[in-house]
């Protein structure tokens, strides 16, 4: 397991009526090892109600910015951390806390010319907010073209600071929000011009394929980014296909990595033989369990960490056989071609199968 | 037979062998950023447009996605040329010649009667057989269209973005384009010269109160400012007062929106190799310069005004018309004469073509040689001539 720090938290501030932003004050010697991309998470570690429980949540913080680490917790209905993140925690509070990780990133640097486009839902805006802010920053030269879909008007979050890079980047920030369950009142006709500029509906295909066309981009290196809540990152991505977007130009972070045993699918007792640690060992896999579950229930050390499919600490090399994977939010097509698994998320599909860790 | 008299930085025979051409074409057209056409010319997806970019033909296409991609216009099977000048294409790009078939990626799709002619050829997919397009760049700079023969061309910021803050502010994209004929471009003219000394003529300062004291005297040549960003020249004058005090009425197009008044003008820049800009108080334009021999160029001026109705420029033209500015400036030849004689045309393209043109007669007599060099008024010359120099130079001692 990945080694955790204690960080304190500096700030917790209330974004809109379900969410929270929460600061950490890294110590000096520690800036280093946390040392992030705009993009990528943090990892924390609760002990609630007895249970030790890990959930990595996207850093809303800016790299390039004089200012803590932050992430933002939206409270999922009936989430047991967020939940407990939106009601217990308190400024001083000691979090045990990974470093920052995640392939979700965007690879800022001063003389690129490029046009990004922003897709985001819900709290999946804390990624994006991190890359939008990075890269107006960073990259004088580029355009943000970016579209935010939130339930309601007053579930958007971070809504004063994104109107105000809309101020300051008027030439080559595009902002579009858009909102699925409006709230139009009488009063509404005395609004500002600012407050009325809301598309309704959904981040869904017809919106996807509106905003491209509405906004093609000026400079022509161009990379999508989506970050969101169900279907929204699946129905965006295959709306951006439709239209012939390269995959290697998208860019996806899904919060939703969450364990799920599948009885459903694989094999009873398939034979598993696993290199690890100089070890050769063979067990049998119970229907329905992951490799990973299955090592670690035999008293094996495998590594392993968010067991969300996310982390990439657990993947090891299928040299036989065949698995599923119940979630894959981190290895690329082309590591799964080359026979990479995540073993956390992996159920046998073979009688017989074959892996071998990386050595230490 | 070679020469050994030089012009500044260059050797004469830069202007007028084949050699020099080859050179050039190998070393600087085909390993730059070069002009392709404004934004607009590639509008819709599936819209085309081909270009000769040095020894590459490429063709810029946009997808459905709204990005432009860019492929050599080449078919992977024999060479044959895939796509003509401009155009629109519906779902795939045939080769003329076999019938080969690529998607709109550039991507092998099929393949007549591969089974029995290829038996050998790959086992694969199609698109995995190493015989798709091959790739090019293509960006998007002030409102132009520019490409580069590589896949993972430099950023068009890094061989630009030291110029950039000198240009203009106007913003072309906004502009429409202003065309005597439907289809064909403001100007177009080949030019018995050498590019180099097209390119010249246009970044030397000396010349303007002197070849065209008359025709462009309405600029204040002795407040010009010029310099180097990179490899690239910069200029920019202001009106002379009369005209700037009068120049709602005098301007000959709607005057520029996003120029501001205590910066009326013309900022004149050229960009590395062969693509200037004029951008004035009332129009915006392209001057790329083709070459074509060692002693043929063809220039290619493309020019933008005011996105304005009809009326508002009948209105201007009415009352340029009547300004009494016209009356002193702009419109004098340097001699009186027979409209036909370019030196008494009162139109600086033809004084300039015919200085150019005079020039590069010259250059092979024997008796030629370059007397003196101004050193401010020519001092762009002489820079634009180390940059050739440079970029020939570092690319011809490695082979």
């Amino acid at each position: 397991m990945s080694k955790l720090y204690l960080l304190k938290i500096l700030e917790i501030k209330k974004e809109t009526e379900d969410s929270v932003s929460v600061s950490f004050d890294v110590p000096h010697d520690l800036h280093d090892i946390f040392n992030y991309k705009a993009g990528q998470y943090l990892t924390l570690k609760f002990n609630i109600n007895g249970e030790e429980v890990i959930r990595s949540y996207s850093l809303c913080s800016s790299p390039v910015f004089d200012e803590p680490l932050k992430i933002g917790v939206k409270r999922v209905k009936n989430g047991l951390v967020s939940n407990h993140i939106n009601n217990n925690l308190k400024v001083d509070d000691l979090v045990e806390v990974m470093p920052p990780n995640g392939r979700f990133f965007a690879d800022v640097k001063n003389n690129n010319y490029k046009t990004y486009y922003l897709f985001s839902a819900g709290s999946g805006i804390t990624p994006i907010l991190s890359i939008l802010h990075t890269v107006l920053l960073t990259e004088e030269h580029s355009y943000v073209y970016m579209i935010y879909g939130n339930r309601t008007e007053n579930s958007i979050m971070f809504k004063a600071e994104l109107e105000k890079l809309q101020e300051d980047y008027a030439n080559r920030f595009i902002l579009i929000h858009t909102v699925s369950r409006p709230k139009s009142n009488w009063s509404d006709l005395w609004k500002s011009l600012n407050e009325q500029t809301f598309r309704k509906g959904r981040v869904d295909t017809q919106a996807v394929e509106w905003f491209v066309k509405e906004y093609p981009p000026y400079a022509q290196n161009v990379e999508y980014y989506i970050c969101g809540p169900g279907t929204m990152i699946e129905n965006t991505k295959k709306a951006l296909k439709s239209i012939d977007v390269p995959d290697e130009r998208i860019f996806i972070e899904s919060f939703t990595g969450l364990n799920k045993t599948n009885n459903s699918i694989g094999m009873e007792n398939a034979k598993l033989i696993a290199l690890l640690n100089d070890e050769k060992i063979e067990i049998a896999v119970p229907k329905g369990k992951t490799i990973l579950r299955t090592l670690i229930d035999a008293g094996k050390e495998p590594p392993y960490f968010c067991e969300g499919g996310m982390c990439l600490t657990c993947m090891c090399k299928l040299k036989n056989g065949k698995v599923h994977m119940n979630n894959n939010l981190s290895l690329t097509d082309k590591e799964v071609e080359q026979g990479y698994i995540l073993s956390c998320q992996s159920i046998p599909l073979s009688d017989t199968l074959e892996i071998e860790y990386p050595k230490k | 037979m070679t020469n050994n008299k030089m012009m500044h930085a260059l050797p004469v025979d830069a202007y007028t062998l084949q050699k020099w051409f080859d050179l050039e074409q190998k070393h600087i057209f085909s390993k730059t950023w070069q002009f392709a056409g404004l934004v607009e010319d590639v509008t819709n997806p599936g819209d085309y447009i081909s270009v000769q970019a040095g020894l590459n033909n490429i063709f810029i296409i946009k997808g459905r996605d709204q990005r432009l991609r860019a492929f050599h216009n080449m078919c992977r099977h024999r060479g044959t040329q895939l796509l003509r000048a401009v155009g629109k294409s519906k779902k795939a790009i045939t080769c003329p010649y076999h019938d080969w078939t690529y998607d709109l990626e550039g991507k092998l799709i099929s393949i007549p009667k591969k089974e029995e002619e290829f038996p050998d050829l790959c086992n694969k997919e199609l698109h995995d057989c190493g015989l798709n397009l091959h790739e090019a760049s293509v960006d998007v700079f002030k409102g132009m269209l520019f490409v580069h023969p590589k896949k993972n061309a430099p950023s068009i910021m890094e061989f630009f973005g030291e110029v950039a803050p000198f240009l203009g502010p106007h913003i072309p994209e906004e502009l429409i384009e202003y065309k005597q004929k439907k289809d064909e471009p403001f100007y177009v003219k080949e030019i018995h010269a050498n590019w180099k000394i097209i390119v010249e003529n246009y970044i030397d300062h000396y010349h303007l109160a002197h070849l065209h004291q008359g025709t462009l005297n309405m600029y204040d040549h002795s407040k010009a400012e010029f310099g180097w960003a990179g490899p690239h020249y910069w200029f920019y004058e202001p009106l002379v007062p009369e005209y700037l005090e009068d120049v709602k009425n005098a301007a000959p197009y709607p005057l520029i929106d996003k120029m501001p008044e205590d910066k009326m003008g013309a900022y004149v820049p050229w960009l590395f190799p062969n693509i200037g800009i004029t951008e004035s108080e009332s129009a915006w334009n392209t001057f790329h310069v083709l070459p074509l021999s060692p002693d043929r160029t063809l220039v290619t001026i493309r020019s933008k005004t005011m996105n304005v109705s009809e009326w508002e420029y009948t209105k201007q033209y009415t009352k340029s018309m009547a300004s009494k500015v016209w009356e002193i400036y702009g419109n004098r030849g340097k001699y009186d004469g027979d409209k036909n004689d370019p030196m008494a045309s009162g139109d600086f393209m033809l004084e300039d073509i015919y200085a150019c043109e005079q020039q590069q007669k010259s250059l092979s007599s024997p008796m030629f040689s370059v007397g003196a060099q101004a050193q401010r008024g020519e001092y762009a010359i002489g820079r634009f001539q180390e940059e050739i120099k440079q970029w020939i130079e570092k690319y011809r001692d490695n082979e």
